[in-house]
């Protein structure tokens, strides 16, 4: 991602379309992690809007030697979700696991069977429910190791803990995803 | 040997992962296909895992890289005139705009536009034409006496040159009532005008007295003219 440190130079010299070129680059990516951390698309936008804006005026303190730029926004995106976490703690209703029906995600996937397309589609609604349902620091670990395929030590970087708290936090936070999944009913077949 | 469940469950990401060595690999089954806890443990992470796996990408909404860049650059069409602004800079735009207002100051002033009054009537093109025409005789008039001047330098430093080389015959050649009636002829090949030639001898006369009076600049100037 040498790109992106080279966009980042060329920002912080006042072109505009360097910076243009960076938000098209990780809008999908910033929105998809603040997407599966809140379960909210109108909340992601939101926070998708406040990361840029954060990063923005935050870019001179990007040092590219201490890491990829992605990492970096990562890293920003974490923190503001766990503000954002904290701050409407007390305004979430605070559900039961059984009481919230899952949220069925409606996309649509080429190649796919309709029966086939319309479990896989169940099945990721109740997945992305049960993982608003787990706690901030397991849900964050699980979302960048499973699904932003990111490695331990860029993990470890993001969150700020070594790497032993990494492993151990994905470990456990899949272990409790699969048994919050229990707990709505949704078994292995 | 077989682990524990404390262990099993420790150590489930790393089997999901394929991290596990052969000997932790075959202690983590024997223990999983014996232990009724473990086992659907194992079975229900794996399959959070492949929901996880399932989970796609989620379309970014249209809006929001539009709403990314205005809440950091602006409104669109402040950052189409940031964006121009930003293309002015380039060298290449620079030096055409400096050609170009070069050219208007240099056609302004041969039209006898004035910076320090400027009046809107000298932009008239009657006013523009009848500036420039005399312009043009002007520098035409300074050209033609630039170059009789010319002629007239080159005349003396020839009939310098030829004194400096047959001092016996300087008298000779200083100019006297034009050979053969002939006006304006110095020698039998250069031919002036009387005019010019009259300035000649002045000049060349001028330049003798100068010489006689300082020796030293004399001297000098022979050198100069040595090749």
């Amino acid at each position: 991602m040498e790109q992106d440190a080279q966009l980042v130079q060329q920002c912080l010299q006042g072109d505009g379309s360097a910076w243009e070129e960076l938000v098209r680059r990780h809008t999908r990516r910033i929105f998809n992690i603040c997407y599966r951390f809140t379960g909210n698309r109108t909340e992601s936008e939101d926070l998708s809007q406040d990361v840029f804006l954060r990063v923005y005026r935050t870019l001179g303190s990007y040092r590219s030697a201490h890491g990829g730029f992605a990492t970096w926004m990562t890293s920003v995106t974490r923190n503001l979700l766990i503000d954002h976490y904290r701050r409407t703690k007390r305004d979430r209703i605070t559900d039961s696991l059984d009481d919230k029906m899952p949220v069925v995600e409606n996309k649509e996937s080429a190649g796919r069977r309709p029966d086939e397309q319309a479990l896989l589609g169940e099945l990721s609604g109740q997945v992305q429910s049960a993982l608003t349902r787990l706690s901030p620091e397991l849900r964050e670990a699980v979302i960048l190791r499973d699904l932003q395929q990111l490695e331990y030590s860029e993990i470890q970087q993001v969150l700020a803990v070594p790497e032993g708290t990494v492993k151990s936090r994905i470990n456990r936070g899949r272990i409790e995803l699969a048994r919050i999944l229990q707990h709505m009913g949704v078994r292995p077949s | 040997m077989s682990w524990t469940c404390e262990q099993t469950e420790a150590r489930l990401s790393d089997y999901l992962d394929g991290l596990l060595q052969p000997p932790e690999q075959s202690a983590f089954n024997l223990h999983v296909n014996t232990c009724e806890r473990c086992a659907p443990l194992v079975a229900g992470v794996a399959h959070a895992l492949g929901g996880l796996y399932a989970l796609e990408q989620v379309e970014a909404p249209a809006q929001l890289e539009n709403a990314i860049l205005t809440a950091t650059l602006g409104a669109p069409s402040w950052r189409n005139l940031r964006r121009w602004l930003k293309s002015l800079q380039s060298p290449r735009f620079v030096y055409s705009m400096a050609s170009v207002a070069a050219t208007i100051v240099v056609i302004l002033t041969a039209s006898g536009f004035s910076f320090t009054k400027p009046k809107l009537a000298d932009l008239h093109p009657a006013t523009i034409y009848h500036h420039a025409d005399r312009q043009a005789h002007l520098y035409y008039a300074r050209s033609a006496k630039f170059v009789s001047d010319l002629r007239v330098v080159y005349e003396i430093q020839t009939r310098l040159n030829e004194n400096e080389q047959n001092p016996a015959t300087r008298e000779q050649t200083v100019p006297q009532d034009s050979p053969g009636k002939q006006p304006g002829r110095t020698d039998k090949t250069n031919p002036s005008t009387p005019k010019q030639q009259n300035r000649a001898d002045e000049i060349g006369r001028n330049l003798r007295v100068l010489a006689a009076q300082f020796p030293a600049l004399s001297g000098s100037i022979g050198e100069r003219r040595m090749p």
